[in-house]
């Protein structure tokens, strides 16, 4: 069985406790594209995204039904190991959350963890990384000082870097950018542009204008269904439902 | 991945022992107290026993047999009640104002040093604050007292007031240190004074806080035994006047318990019981006032609305700005003439020789410390290698593994907390009976650090699960997201992120050691002996040896360089903790403090 670049979901459902908090998903996405999750708070959108790297197994009675696929694997399998499935789909979250430690510990912290000791090999790790992440000019001189020195966009780009380092096919990114100044949120929206050649991108974003920049296709969520999930233009031009419709053109949310 | 999956396992099962043989150390506690003490209640009676007014015990009084004695404590549990609320009253309300003045009147030149002083205070020995009651407070007393005896219920106040401050002052300063700034701008926006912001917006802000920090004063002023012992006079009396001699609870058991018969062991254990009821009453109340503290916005409690009510009428924000200064020049002065007093009269008679020289009984110019000095480090070896790693291990189990809403880690957590707040003197009845009978009856350091140990347990517990906490999830996120499994999780990212807190609480607990004096009469000796060769030796630490010294009266050049030493090592802990604490924060922060301390001189 090998991790894939697409996803392939049927009938997610999730409950917090009592509360159901995805009624039903049904997803498809394709390799190498980047796709946007849109809507409300409190829709689901985010909820969704952490059960591809079955983040949600962290959280106290959360329940998850449906069938996720992650290329062949059945990511919610008995026999399916969670960390390595964490080392193919990696995550980058809302805040920025360097480990305190220096830029270089940072980025071999994944390596390290599956077992490269070598220090040649780990040199050529971060310097990939970052260089994947654009930083490697301005941090190569700095790599062995502390990660919480860097300013918030630096740090949001290291945990993405730090999040290439184990070679991921598929980058979960979880609103990115809401802490970040637009200069820094530009580098980073190109940075996805970028990494659509190597890896699948999918991102969670309460910016509109940020879904239509950067995403191939667009889901739009609300209280635990996806309403309408198509290309992006389609979607931001000419949206099949009402209430996609209101929510695009700032109506409620 | 099968290698990491044993890893896995190991560690969990290893962090999980370490729980549950603290949760077995603290069981043992509770059992003890109950079946030591249940015989002698029902002999002797319960209501008889708390309400009794005489206390006469006969030393061949057996269990079994029908007591001839009389052990009734309603005396003693007056005067320890009484005692406590005269400290709370004066170390309390002394403590409050300076807290203020230390967080919002005081000039910014002089606020660290003062500060530093006041945590140095808060660590030295209870022995020293006797010594000092004994020395200075009581003769000084004695010109007031109509019996020419300055010991009794107003030195006892004093003292335990006085070695309340510095907590009451540190912690209630924090608590008004971290109000949001909005509170006190808000008042400052609508037209409020200095004083009016400070009394009316922030200082109820921080009241859940400063509650706290008085809680935790009656807690210590509650269960302080031998510097009670020290001034309290130790007769058994109601304790109706101000210079009355009188005892309390702590005095008795540290008093009797060293040749106590056998029902009479029980009572004292009994009397113990009744002490952690106490301070079961004293976290309850705890907990009540965090409570009470969400809901507080819609219905104020009847009692805090009559004092605010009261303070309105009282004017405070007119006199408090000379109240606070009053009080700080007052708290300042005593903690300032205490230190200088000590390091004045101890700093001549310090020699080499008096630390680290040869010990000889029979010639008492040649009394030393060093015997001491080595059963101090000894203690503080075996105490801190035991309750460390079980300690922290138990704090990560229930932090890291623990179901969080479980009922058992609940009561678990209870039950620890409820431990960090016993007195030292049940600590000591506890290693008395238990450790010294195991270790073949005799008292020996092993014993003494015994006992230690298991008085540092809760505190390192807690104080780690404190640190835990304070590790943002963010961080625990990031590593699973990047396949780090949850040990790698914790010795990684977790308890490097919370070493700075472990580290504090380390050094605390050595202070802690360093500090007692009760646990260790009974169970490691109450004479200066020498050197030790052993652990099986008997000794005393160097605050029991202050002790001896002071108690005898005959060696008050030695007592004063013990003091003098015992301070030293308070202030050098302190210091390292500082500096260790700084040096952490550089490591994993460094960068982002220095450019930000650029930044500042930049603006300046």
């Amino acid at each position: 069985m090998e991790y894939g670049k697409n996803i392939s979901v049927q009938n997610a459902k999730l409950w917090y406790g009592d509360f159901q908090a995805l009624k039903g998903i049904d997803m498809e996405i394709s390799e190498h594209s980047v796709t946007a999750f849109i809507g409300p708070s409190g829709c689901g959108k985010s909820t969704f995204l952490k059960c591809f790297n079955r983040m949600n197994d962290l959280v106290n009675g959360c329940k998850i039904e449906g069938n996720f696929k992650i290329g062949e694997v059945d990511i919610y399998d008995k026999a399916t190991d969670v960390n390595e499935l964490r080392k193919n789909v990696g995550m980058v979250f809302q805040k920025p959350n360097p480990f305190p430690m220096s830029v270089y510990d940072n980025i071999a912290y994944g390596p390290r963890t599956f077992g490269i000791k070598k220090r040649k090999q780990l040199d050529e790790i971060v310097e990939n990384s970052l260089r994947a992440a654009a930083m490697w000019e301005e941090l190569k001189d700095r790599l062995s000082k502390s990660a919480l020195g860097l300013s918030g966009g630096q740090q949001q780009r290291l945990c993405i870097a730090r999040a290439l380092a184990v070679k991921p096919k598929i980058i979960l990114m979880d609103e990115p950018t809401s802490a970040l100044d637009p200069i820094s949120t530009g580098k980073i929206e190109e940075l996805c542009e970028e990494l659509k050649s190597t890896t699948t991108i999918v991102i969670v974003t309460h910016n509109m204008q940020q879904a239509t920049r950067i995403s191939d296709k667009t889901g739009f969520f609300l209280m635990g269904e996806l309403v309408e999930y198509g290309d992006t233009d389609d979607i931001f031009n000419a949206p099949k439902r009402t209430e996609t419709e209101r929510y695009i053109t700032g109506r409620f949310g | 991945m099968i290698k990491t999956k044993i890893k896995e396992g190991i560690s969990k099962a290893l962090f999980a022992i370490a729980a549950v043989l603290c949760i077995v150390a603290v069981a043992a506690i509770f059992l003890f107290l109950i079946t030591e003490s249940f015989p002698a209640f029902r002999k002797i009676g319960f209501f008889r026993f708390l309400f009794g007014e005489t206390w006469k015990p006969n030393v061949d009084d057996r269990l079994t047999e029908t007591p001839t004695g009389q052990y009734g404590i309603w005396k003693m549990l007056a005067g320890t009640l009484v005692s406590t609320v005269g400290a709370v009253g004066i170390g309390g309300t002394l403590g409050f104002f300076t807290a203020v003045f230390l967080s919002r009147f005081c000039p910014v030149k002089l606020k660290g040093a003062f500060y530093a002083v006041i945590n140095l205070l808060a660590g030295i020995p209870s022995v020293i604050y006797g010594f000092f009651g004994i020395y200075v407070l009581s003769p000084m007393l004695g010109f007031l007292s109509p019996n020419g005896s300055g010991s009794g219920v107003l030195a006892t106040s004093i003292v335990l007031g006085i070695m309340i401050l510095p907590t009451v002052t540190s912690l209630s300063k924090i608590a008004l240190d971290t109000v949001p700034k909005g509170y006190y701008e808000g008042a400052r926006a609508i037209g409020a004074t200095h004083e009016q912001a400070v009394y009316r917006a922030v200082v109820p802000a921080a009241r859940s806080g400063i509650a706290a920090s008085l809680i935790l004063a009656v807690g210590r002023a509650l269960g302080e035994t031998m510097a009670v012992t020290m001034v309290a006079g130790n007769a058994v009396n109601y304790p109706t006047s101000l210079f009355k001699s009188f005892r309390t609870l702590t005095a008795n058991i540290v008093m009797e318990m060293g040749y106590a018969g056998e029902l009479q062991m029980g009572a004292l254990v009994a009397s113990g019981v009744v002490l952690l009821l106490f301070v079961l009453l004293i976290v309850l109340a705890g907990q009540v006032l965090r409570g009470k503290n969400g809901r507080q916005r819609n219905g104020k409690k009847r009692g805090i609305a009559a004092v605010e009510r009261w303070l309105y009428q009282l004017k405070i924000e007119k006199i408090g700005k000379t109240v606070c200064w009053a009080s700080a020049i007052f708290t300042g002065g005593v903690l300032f003439f205490l230190i200088g007093w000590i390091v004045v009269n101890g700093a001549p008679h310090l020699s080499w020789k008096f630390v680290f020289g040869n010990y000889s009984i029979v010639d008492h110019a040649s009394y030393t410390i060093a015997p001491s000095l080595a059963a101090t480090l000894m203690t503080v070896a075996v105490s801190i290698a035991i309750s460390v790693p079980l300690g922290v291990a138990t704090a990560v189990y229930l932090q890291e593994y623990a179901k969080k809403n479980s009922k058992a880690v609940k009561i678990i957590r209870a039950s620890i907390d409820i431990l960090s707040g016993v007195p030292s003197i049940v600590y000591a009845l506890f290693g008395a009976i238990t450790f010294k009978m195991w270790l073949g009856g005799n008292v020996s350091i092993l014993a003494g650090s015994f006992t230690v140990t298991l008085m540092l347990l809760p505190i390192v517990v807690r104080s780690t699960e404190e640190s835990l906490l304070t590790v943002s999830d963010a961080l625990r996120a990031g590593s699973f997201a990047l396949g780090a499994g949850k040990v790698r999780t914790i010795f990684k990212i977790v308890l490097p992120s919370a070493l700075p807190g472990i580290l504090t609480a380390v050094i605390l607990a050595v202070g802690r050691v360093v500090s007692e004096s009760a646990p260790f009469i009974y169970t490691m000796g109450s004479s200066i002996q020498p050197m030790p060769n052993g652990y099986r030796s008997s000794g005393t630490t160097l605050a029991v040896a202050l002790y001896c010294f002071a108690g005898e009266g005959r060696y008050m050049n030695e007592a004063f360089a013990t003091a003098f030493v015992l301070i030293l090592l308070v202030f050098c802990l302190n210091v390292l903790a500082q500096i260790l604490g700084k040096a952490l924060t550089k490591k994993w922060k460094g960068e982002e403090n220095g450019v930000r301390k650029k930044h500042q001189r930049a603006k300046r």
